[in-house]
């Protein structure tokens, strides 16, 4: 495969390209699904290839992707990609250029604990089976599903700067829900949350405890059909680690992706409210918000060695003690924006076009546990599992409803609240943070569907949170 | 690839205690996107594949390949055969679709060669002219697919789909406000296209962004809802119609079969024979994709159901699956709609949003690309993007008025094969909309 890549690079290495790059990746891909404790799917996808090749010519991109390796192939995705730049360089002002990288190879093989695709089908069934079972419909609980997700990706980069990676890693995506229903309502939980994927094999079905939880998520979803909403208009909430990735992501991590700076995204995911300007001088957050991007952390999945246009993998820290540095950047918006690249330009599959996107975006550990922070806490909410999300097109109004929520008396958890819905304002809910656990509590919480681009990709990255108190949220929300 | 398909089913009718359905798939894509009236970038992607699903009794496993070739084929049954036996039942599972029925043959253009790069760029060069005069640019994207799949399975069905829709979705965003509007064209007959009128439509978009930027407090406010934005509700509530939501007992619409749920003026249907919508020909198991009255006079009459789920929860069969809404229009002109407000807002487009609680039909969302302020019923002020929390259900009681005239809107599904949809909505004139925060940005 490498000499095949070198032998494209070369076919691309003429006076008239600027720039030329060709990704190949070859997925496995396993997905289990149990509904009701009966195995209601078992999909597979092996061995499946894609191709792309990106050039820039005429100061235009020109991309084509295909999912066929033949010879013939190729020389029509080369014919393609120029002809798309030429033609798309007709609606051009102003052309794409970046300085040069010094070329790097890289080579990384990721070894899972338990790799699912070899490991015994009787085995992984068994497993799943006995969760699946033990969560089917029992008393208030009307639905229920498990499912699984394996993943190997194999990729191969190289471009006409001379830089070539080879790598290999594994995901794994396991999550169980149950659905109760009384009186015309529903309500449910899930475990371990939406943001449950995460780098590595079967282990994981391991490490989150799915047996140890069942009974957890049956009770809690029980009780959530009798237990009141919160009522008050501003309160106090510790967010749990489930549930702080994903707000993480949306207000910061899209935010300060700056493709949206310039309107890449607008037709579709939208831009930021963030401004060059803000560089180095805006109040984001507390004095306690730290915030980065490190896709050098082999235990998140946004750990690669270098990025899909060349850039080594490197940390960026993008908020510091409150204060907004850096971004999340390609080679083109790095240099418009008069910085190093951030190393975030990715793609999902070969024959996705590359686009900038979060890694390994991580808010930096603070002091103390969970159970310290709710021992702090006179009165308020701890709130974890994410329900429903929604932020605007600038990612600076969200409102977020969690699956549940824990009402804290007095630095104790007195009862529960169902659907706890809290909004605010992007800056503002970052400054109100005064309170974030430490390392003890610190962890990779991923996911493999974050959407962005036209045509859609979906993402798998990691988000490293612990859980942090925020003060006097709204959380009123009237329907 | 036809070999494809007959060597799969030469192999698999080996095996006479197999049941299997099998779908292969040419998709092609051009996809053009724009940002400040400049290309971003330009895509060409194919691929060729093929989804099998093999049944043994109820044991069921599934394999797809990309590029298939009759020994990957063997590879993967081969697999499927070691694996079949070790598989936990699906009880519910009874047999593939037998639906026998061909959809009437028609032409498909594959718009792809039909609408060349150089003939799209031509078009956005002229629009992104038009609105540099307003200070406005281009943000958009013009795309064309084409995709044909071909169905069997053991039930002796051997049926074949084509389709080949157009999107251009154009946003005209002011260089300094970020005022924001849009205007979409959408369907599969670029024929109807009309340049002219596209560009006039933008342009007077552009002229309502001349008023001045307000905000507005939370609160319940009588609004007109774009067609866009009342499609994007349906395409929502649709999910409460089908069998799945009701099996998972999620469904607004449970134990409401030819009850009365919403207003006389709200009639939806879901329906492929609308030469203005982009059709299908089948569901993905090859059932027939026929006319389906949903909401008739705001009695809700059907569950959408495919041939899994009516041999689990009994409902009638009909291959359903909401890609072809249509909403009745009414009988008033929108200026007339307008006219009525005395203060609200004009809502163009939503943004994110996300089911709350499904079976309430309570979700939230933001509104973008264009909201404006109505006072003495005219459109006097651009108004700052909102959030709404609401229940779609209350939206459909709360519809005083349909406009007199539906329009096609396209909707681009974007988190799997990039797939293009479109809905037929009239402008909505409704009472009392939930306004819960203003996000303080254009």
């Amino acid at each position: 495969m490498k000499a095949m890549i070198n032998s494209i690079i070369s076919k691309l290495n003429t006076s008239d390209i600027e720039f030329a790059d060709v990704r190949i990746t070859i997925t496995d891909y396993e997905d289990i699904g149990f509904e009701n404790g009966h195995l209601r799917g078992y999909d597979s996808a092996m061995d499946s290839i894609a191709i792309g090749i990106r050039v820039l010519m005429q100061g235009c991109w020109g991309f084509a992707g295909a999912r066929d390796l033949s010879e013939k192939s190729i020389d029509t995705l080369i014919k393609t990609a120029k002809t798309n730049a030429k033609h798309g360089s007709l609606f051009l002002r102003e052309k794409v250029t970046f300085p040069k990288l010094t070329p790097s190879t890289a080579e990384y093989n990721f070894v899972p604990e338990i790799d699912p695709f070899t490991m015994s089908k009787e085995e992984k069934l068994s497993l799943l089976g006995e969760i699946a079972t033990s969560i089917k419909p029992q008393g208030m609980i009307v639905h229920s599903y498990l499912s699984a997700e394996f993943e190997k990706q194999e990729k191969y980069y190289a471009n006409t700067e001379g830089s070539y990676s080879h790598t290999v890693v594994y995901n794994t995506l396991p999550i169980m829900n149950v659905i109760s229903a009384d009186s015309g309502q529903i309500q449910s939980r899930t475990w371990p949350g939406h943001m449950s994927a995460g780098r590595g094999g079967f282990e994981l079905l391991h490490k989150h405890e799915f047996l140890a939880n069942t009974e957890r998520i049956i009770k809690e979803a029980t009780d959530l059909l009798k237990a009141p909403v919160i009522t008050e208009d501003k309160a106090d909430i510790i967010i749990g680690c489930g549930h702080l990735a994903l707000q993480l992501h949306e207000s910061v991590g899209h935010a300060t992706e700056a493709d949206r700076i310039f309107g890449q995204e607008i037709s579709y995911a939208g831009k930021t409210f963030i401004k060059p300007k803000m560089l180095g001088n805006f109040r984001y957050g507390s004095e306690l918000v730290n915030i980065y991007s490190d896709s050098t952390d082999p235990k998140g999945m946004g750990y690669h060695p270098m990025d899909d246009e060349g850039v080594p993998g490197r940390r960026t820290d993008v908020i510091t003690n409150g204060i907004l540095k850096n971004q999340q950047t390609s080679r083109h918006i790095a240099h418009l924006l008069g910085l190093e690249p951030s190393s975030n330009m990715k793609a999902s599959f070969a024959d996705d076009f590359p686009l900038v996107r979060m890694t390994n975006f991580c808010l930096a550990p603070g002091k103390g546990s969970l159970e310290e922070l709710i021992c702090a806490t006179e009165h308020g909410y701890l709130l974890d599992f994410t329900k429903t999300w929604s932020i605007d097109d600038n990612r600076y109004n969200f409102q977020f409803t969690t699956e549940i929520g824990y009402r804290i008396d007095n630095g104790k958890i007195t009862s529960i609240v169902k659907e706890p819905t809290y909004f605010g304002i992007t800056p503002e809910f970052w400054n109100a943070c005064d309170a974030i656990c430490g390392e003890e509590e610190w962890d990779y919480y991923s996911t493999y569907h974050c959407g962005k681009g036209e045509p859609g990709q979906v993402m798998r990255l990691s988000h490293g949170v612990a859980p942090a108190r925020f003060k006097n949220v709204n959380v009123r929300v009237s329907l | 690839m036809q070999n494809i398909l007959s060597h799969l089913k030469d192999t698999l009718n080996q095996y006479p205690d197999f049941k299997y359905s099998a779908s292969l798939t040419l998709w092609q894509t051009d996809f053009l996107r724009f940002y400040r009236s400049q290309t971003n970038y330009n895509i060409s992607k194919e691929s060729t594949s093929l989804s099998v699903n093999i049944y043994k009794l109820k044991k069921a496993y599934s394999f797809s390949i990309d590029n298939p070739t009759t020994e990957k084929i063997d590879a993967a049954i081969k697999t499927a055969l070691n694996v079949i036996d070790t598989l936990p039942e699906d009880p519910h599972f009874v047999d593939v679709e037998s639906d026998p029925r061909v959809a009437t043959p028609r032409t498909i253009c594959n718009n792809i060669l039909a609408i060349p790069l150089e003939h799209k760029t031509k078009i956005l060069s002229r629009i992104a002219h038009s609105v540099e005069a307003h200070n406005f640019e281009l943000f958009g994207t013009f795309i064309c697919n084409f995709s044909s799949t071909t169905l069997i399975n053991s039930n002796q069905l051997l049926k074949t789909g084509s389709y080949s829709p157009i999107y251009l979705e154009i946003k005209a965003v002011h260089r300094e406000s970020q005022v924001t509007v849009m205007e979409t064209f959408g369907g599969d007959d670029f024929a109807a296209f009309d340049l002219d009128d596209f560009e006039d439509r933008l342009l007077q978009k552009i002229a309502y962004t001349k008023n001045p930027i307000t905000d507005v407090d939370a609160g319940q406010y009588d609004v007109i809802l774009a067609p866009r934005c009342f499609a994007e509700f349906v395409q929502y509530l649709s999910y409460g119609m089908s069998a799945y939501a009701l099996d998972q007992r999620s469904s607004y619409f449970e134990g409401k079969i030819d009850s009365k749920v919403f207003p006389e003026i709200i009639s939806i249907t879901d329906d492929p024979m609308d030469h203005e919508l982009i059709r299908r020909d089948y569901n993905s198991d090859g059932h027939i994709y026929e006319t389906l009255k949903l909401i008739d006079k705001g009695f809700f009459r059907s569950f959408m159901c495919n041939s899994y789920y009516h041999h689990k929860t009994g409902l009638p069969k009909n291959g359903n699956s909401a890609l072809c809404l249509r909403i009745d229009h009414g009988n008033e002109a929108l200026d007339e709609m307008i006219g009525q407000i005395k203060k609200g807002l004009y809502i163009s487009s939503l943004h994110y949003m996300n089911f709350i609680n499904p079976k309430e039909t309570s979700l939230t969302g933001l509104t973008r690309d264009g909201t404006f302020l109505i006072e003495d019923g005219k459109i006097t002020k651009v108004v700052n993007n909102l959030r709404f929390t609401e229940r779609i259900s209350r939206i459909m009681e709360n519809t005083l008025v349909l406009e007199n005239r539906a329009y096609t809107i396209p909707f681009s599904d974007n988190y799997d094969r990039f797939d293009i949809q479109t809905v037929k909505a009239p402008h909505a004139l409704v009472k009392g909309f939930n306004i819960t925060s203003s996000t303080r940005t254009i």
